[in-house]
């Protein structure tokens, strides 16, 4: 076929001879695209904050948190502590999944005062009287080069040195 | 070290995207697609540069993409055969006026798409061509009957 234009061949370029007639590897790619859109729009990816609890007779511990979070986002932590019983100190004690590669942009009320205990970073609340309830806000923004699977980032109260409550949480975060 | 990672990572993801949303979009620049073009580049750069404002960081960035391409390039002048990956090739929609069915729909364009390009190439009658081919940057060619 001398009329067909150089460097074109109807094997090629007309018939598509090797190469599929339906497009299969880019509806694999565009499927996959889409598998990952849905998992975004389920909040795989974060951000959406998520409450985990635990309860004693003496106290109620309620974190509201995202767990899923991506490098340099903004998120906001709450942790509302219900004195079912007096609580003569009330202590949270973080993991230092909570400040590992986080920028901690603020506390709120501020806490009577901060420590570390092995590590942990531990922020008096005080005196909590029976029946009410206290409620502290962290405002944190993730570092764009931290990368985590499930880094624990757990949480207890504690009444002075007696321990009161264990909540469990874990941090996700994607590039 | 990190933002090189990302710059290729986003290269490669942009590389195969532009590869499987086809070329009927590609040959088309309509004022929403320049649009779109504008807010996938700003997308773009927040998750390669993030909150880096440095001269060095962009120098980065840039320079990793600029040798991405080259290397890519490169890899398809080097070994031909990785162009059929890479470009894709040349393909014939229509031969002495009649539109090839298959490679059309193959690539989701329909005859008055043929038509649309062969206007603006000055060409009224589909029937004075002898063939179209739709290249791999997206544009059709034409090429007239002879005589």
């Amino acid at each position: 076929m001398a009329d067909v234009p150089d460097r074109l061949t109807l094997k090629q370029n007309r018939d598509l001879d090797g190469i599929s007639r339906v497009p299969w590897s880019r509806r694999v790619i565009l499927t996959l695209l889409l598998v990952f859109l849905a998992l975004g729009l389920a909040n795989v990816f974060g951000q959406r904050p998520g409450t985990s609890s635990a309860a004693t007779p003496q106290a109620q511990l309620e974190v509201y948190a995202p767990t899923h979070l991506r490098g340099g986002l903004l998120f906001s932590a709450r942790f509302h502590v219900v004195a079912t019983e007096e609580i003569h100190n009330a202590i949270l004690i973080l993991d230092p999944g909570w400040l590992e590669s986080m920028a901690v942009n603020t506390i709120e009320p501020s806490p009577l005062g901060e420590a570390s205990d092995n590590g942990r970073l531990t922020l008096q609340l005080g005196h909590i009287p029976k029946g009410s309830s206290h409620i502290l806000f962290m405002q944190f923004q993730v570092n764009p080069t931290n990368l985590a699977w499930q880094r624990s980032a757990d949480v207890r109260l504690a009444d002075g040195s007696t321990p009161l409550l264990h909540v469990g949480h874990h941090f996700t975060i994607y590039p | 070290m990190d933002i090189v990672l990302r710059a290729i990572v986003v290269f490669a993801f942009l590389m195969v995207l532009v590869r499987v949303i086809g070329r009927r979009e590609l040959s088309s620049l309509q004022p929403f697609d320049l649009i779109l073009l504008i807010i996938l580049g700003d997308a773009v750069q927040q998750g390669l540069t993030q909150d880096d404002y440095s001269l060095t960081g962009a120098f980065l960035a840039v320079g990793t993409i600029a040798l991405c391409q080259v290397l890519v390039s490169y890899v398809s002048y080097k070994f031909p055969r990785t162009r059929k990956v890479i470009e894709g090739v040349p393909i014939i929609v229509l031969q002495d006026g009649e539109p090839i069915k298959d490679n059309l729909s193959r690539e989701r364009l329909d005859i008055d798409d043929v038509a649309e390009s062969a206007r603006r190439q000055g060409i009224g009658q589909l029937s004075e061509v002898k063939w179209a081919v739709l290249e791999t940057t997206g544009q059709i060619s034409f090429i007239k009957k002879s005589g």
